[in-house]
This record gives C-alpha cells, structure tokens and sequence, in this order.
C-alpha cells in the first residue's frame, strides 16, 4: 500500500470489505419498479429544499417590513433569483406529494404491520414535519395568504383543548400576528424543522435498514430471476436516475411556471376569495363543513388513528380474519380526502 | 495480627457495609438525576419566559363626541393600525343629553371562528367571512357557517363615555405599522 493509503486507513481504520458489507444490503426484486422508490424521492427533495433554501436565506429578511420587499428582490432583481425560488417551490410541492404517495404505497402494500409499526410511527411524524414546513415555508413570503394562512393556523392550534392557547402565544409571539411573529415562522421553517426532519430520517432509514425492506410475494417473476439485488451499485443508479429525471422535471417546472407574488400581507382585510395551499384543502373544506371545537379535535382523532393504524389493523384482521379490510378502509379515506380537495378546488368558498 | 488485618475486609462484606455502600449509591444517584433535572429545568423555564411574549399595547382612543352620533345613527372610526370600526348608537324615543354607553356598540371585524376579517355585504344585509364562509346579521349574531353553529357572536369593542367624550379600546401596535414596504 502507498503511503497516502497507509495514512488514511490509520486514521480511518475501515477496510473496504467491511465498507461494501455496509452498504450492500440486498435488496428485493420489486424494488425496481419505480413506485416502490417513492420514499428516496422525498429525501432527495429534501436535499434540493437544503441547498435552495439555504441560497434563498442569503436574501430574505425575516421581518413584517422587509420580508415581502427581499422575496420582490429575489424574484426580480437577484441573478437566478426566479429559479431557485421556483424550484424551492415546487421541490416543496413535489415532497409533499412524494411523502403521501410514499405512504400510500406502504398502506396498501401493508408494509407497515408487525415488526414494523415504529417505523410507520416515525413516518407520519415525517408527513406532518413536512406539512408543517409546507405551512411555514408560504408564511414567510407576507403576501395575503401567508398573512392570513398564519392567522387561521394558529387560531386553529388556539382551539386545541389544555395546551392550544399557550401553543398559539408561542407561535405568534402574542394574541394576534404582529411584529415579532415572522421570525419565529423563520426560525421554526429554517432551523427547527429541517433539523427535526434530518434525526427523522436518519431513524426511519436506519429502521429500514435493522428490519431489510418488506419481502412481496411476486407470483409473475420468473423462477430463475434472482430474488434479490445489490444495494450498490444496481439501486444507487435507480435512485440516482431519479434524482436526475427529479432534475429536469423541477427546473421545467420552474420555468414553465415560476413561483409568483400575490398581493402584500394587509391586516385590515380579508381577501374576498382565500385559500391555503392545495394539500390544506381537504382540512380546510373540513374546517367550513363543522364547528371549530368539532373540526378541531376530529381531525386530531384522524391523524390518532393514523399513527396507530399498525395495532388498529392487528386487530381488525383478528375480528374480521381478513387481511383485506385496511385495503377498503384506505380506499374509502383516500377517496374522500381527493373528494374534499376537489371541492375545495372547484368552488370560491 | 494476619487475623486482625483481614477484619476489615470481613466488614467489607457484612450486610451493614453493603447497605451503606448502596445507600450512598442510591443517593448520589438521585443527587446527580435530581441536579441534572433541576438545572435543565431552570434551563427550560427561563427559555420558556424567554419565548413568551411581553403584553400587546390596548389603548383608549378618543373617537368623538358621544352626542356626536344621532340616535340611529353610526360613525365610522379609523384607528391608527388602520382598522376601521362602525360605532352604531340604538334609536330611543326620547335620546337624553348624556346618553348611556349601552346605546353605543362597536362591531370588531375578527371572525370569531378562526380570527379572518369578516366584511359587510350591503347586497346581502350580512357580515361575511371569506375564509370558512361565517355569515353573521347586522347585530353580529351567527346566522350560518362555522360560527353559528358554535354560537358565535363577533364581539365587541370596549366603550366608555367620560365627560360626554366617547372612547374605544383597541390595539395600537400592529404588523402594518412597522410595514412601510408596501
């Protein structure tokens, strides 16, 4: 060995057997449909949201009177300032629906039962990171719907029984929005949440990896194909033929449509016609369709059940004796979270 | 005097020995979780005053002369943060020199579902919030949406009549005060 090499592996004393032992973890043949590549898309999203975000932070200043003049400036005036912007955008878009497609494919594919269930566990703390970042991400822009998004949120936490008013003072800094309120938006979409997001993924990977991805049954694979593959190199030039697809979907996106400026947040008036972001729209039809109180605290219930939906579904195929019947359940709750978004989509108010 | 010097590591063993050694250990321990816990919780409870925010500023303003406002009549009110209030008085009979406070009512414009603006619809003779669809009558009673049916009423803003001058309390610091960009 040179003697470069003898340094390095004196400093770093892992040989290259027990590197290649590391990270080639055999992994099932179905994972070379693309479906089942959904939970890498949202932490390559995840990277983009990393860099572009940080880039964006170089110019925006987080306070009621500049916010919304330094994202102008990003937009308009900043050399590519339009594109990582955009791309932040729609990278965020993206994860969001990456992170419930994601989910999706592990309900209907049960990949979530026993010994798995923690994992599910940390996964819907995953999706409502990343909706709380989703949430935040939109507040920091001031315009009108970031204004009001922000208000109807934290009056939303305000109705949560015991720890909501408390919650709701600490959020925006007071009873109501006011000055001190953005950088607190700011520090819990830059700092509070990535890093939360960052130990999550690293505990939902490393469970991945304790557990081995779920076994499917393929009636359809030929006898003689192997049942397996390597990690490295075969699934590392999936998902790195993802990230690239990823790429020029995001930057076509950005182009084509490049992330606008509604009007400046004023506190004085409501728009006529308001609206959160898309993936709020089933909970914000909900929020019109019952009394706070009843809204509220449902759909604390819905995302209960969610995070339980592992020993739920145990025990619901020992009643029914049907392994089925989480299937139809999930069906019937998709459907009615698309029907609540399309209504909301499809109507002023 | 081999005898004498392994007496103490007899003692070492009997059972009184033990049970100091354990209590010891014992209590040290919860010495060091107690200091720990003690200390971090200082740490929590100052971040936590930290993070709570000091009192919003509420202030009397001066809106008019009360007899100012015909019985019947309104007088619409801006305040410095730019919030415009409609001050109503009740048509009485026989209005007195000085009229009583409960004559006058101030309508906040602050959905009391989830804190929009709600805004008048002449058309419509109603309150309307744009954001969950809250329809309120003239008076701020409910009438359909969320707030009705959790039965609320937008609410009021405090009145006072002092020397026949008619005040109202509203904020005075708010987020469009320090926004001179737009």
């Amino acid at each position: 060995m040179s003697r470069l090499g003898n340094w390095w592996s004196e400093r770093v004393p892992v040989s290259g057997e027990q590197l290649r032992e590391l990270t080639n973890e055999p992994v099932p043949h179905h994972l070379k449909k693309w479906w089942f590549c959904l939970g890498g898309t949202p932490a390559y999203l995840f990277v983009v949201q990393i860099v572009s975000g940080i880039l964006l932070a170089i110019y925006y200043q987080a306070s009621t009177s500049t916010a919304y003049e330094s994202i102008r400036q990003i937009t308009e005036e900043v050399q590519f300032g339009w594109y990582l912007r955009s791309l932040h955008k729609w990278a965020a878009t993206l994860m969001i629906a990456a992170v419930v497609l994601h989910q999706m494919r592990v309900y209907f594919t049960g990949a979530y039962r026993r010994p798995r269930e923690l994992n599910w566990v940390i996964g819907m703390t995953l999706l409502l990171v990343t909706l709380g970042l989703g949430f935040t991400g939109y507040s920091l822009v001031f315009e009108q719907l970031s204004y009001w998004g922000a208000t109807v949120g934290a009056n939303i936490l305000d109705t949560v029984p015991l720890v909501g008013g408390i919650g709701k003072e600490l959020l925006l800094a007071g009873e109501e929005y006011n000055a001190q309120t953005l950088p607190r938006f700011y520090i819990i979409h830059a700092a509070i949440l990535p890093a939360t997001l960052i130990g999550l993924i690293a505990i939902h990977i490393a469970f991945i990896r304790l557990h081995g991805v779920t076994e499917l049954e393929e009636p359809d694979l030929p006898a003689d194909q192997p049942k397996n593959f390597n990690f490295f190199p075969d699934h590392l030039m999936t998902e790195l033929s993802l990230g690239i697809v990823l790429m020029i979907i995001l930057s076509v996106l950005a182009t084509v449509f490049p992330a606008t400026m509604g009007p400046p947040a004023d506190p004085n008036v409501t728009p006529e016609v308001i609206k959160p972001e898309w993936f709020f729209y089933a909970t914000f039809r909900w929020l019109k369709l019952f009394g706070p109180t009843v809204a509220v605290l449902s759909m604390g219930f819905i995302i209960f059940v969610m995070y339980a939906w592992p020993w739920i579904d145990a025990l619901l195929i020992k009643v029914t004796r049907n392994k089925e019947t989480s299937t139809y359940i999930g069906i019937v709750a998709v459907l009615l979270i698309v029907g609540l978004t399309l209504w909301e989509a499809l109507v002023e108010h | 005097m081999p005898d004498d010097a392994l007496s103490p590591s007899d003692n070492n063993t009997s059972p009184d020995h033990i049970d100091r050694r354990s209590f010891l250990n014992t209590s040290s321990t919860i010495l060091m979780v107690g200091g720990v816990g003690a200390s971090y919780g200082t740490f929590a409870y100052i971040a936590g005053k930290y993070l709570m925010p000091s009192s919003e500023g509420k202030a009397w303003l001066f809106v008019c002369r009360a007899t100012d406002i015909v019985p019947g009549g309104s007088f619409s009110f801006q305040s410095p943060t730019g919030v415009r209030v409609a001050i109503k008085r009740e048509a009485v009979e026989n209005p007195s020199e000085v009229p009583p406070i409960n004559e006058f009512l101030a309508l906040s414009s602050i959905c009391p579902h989830l804190g929009c603006r709600v805004h008048w619809e002449g058309q419509n003779n109603r309150f309307f919030c744009p954001c969950h669809n809250g329809v309120f009558d003239p008076q701020g009673k409910p009438v359909s949406g969320p707030p009705a049916a959790a039965g609320q009423e937008l609410s009021q803003y405090n009145l006072q009549i002092e020397e026949g001058n008619l005040y109202i309390e509203m904020p005075v610091d708010s987020v469009s005060s320090t926004n001179t960009s737009a």
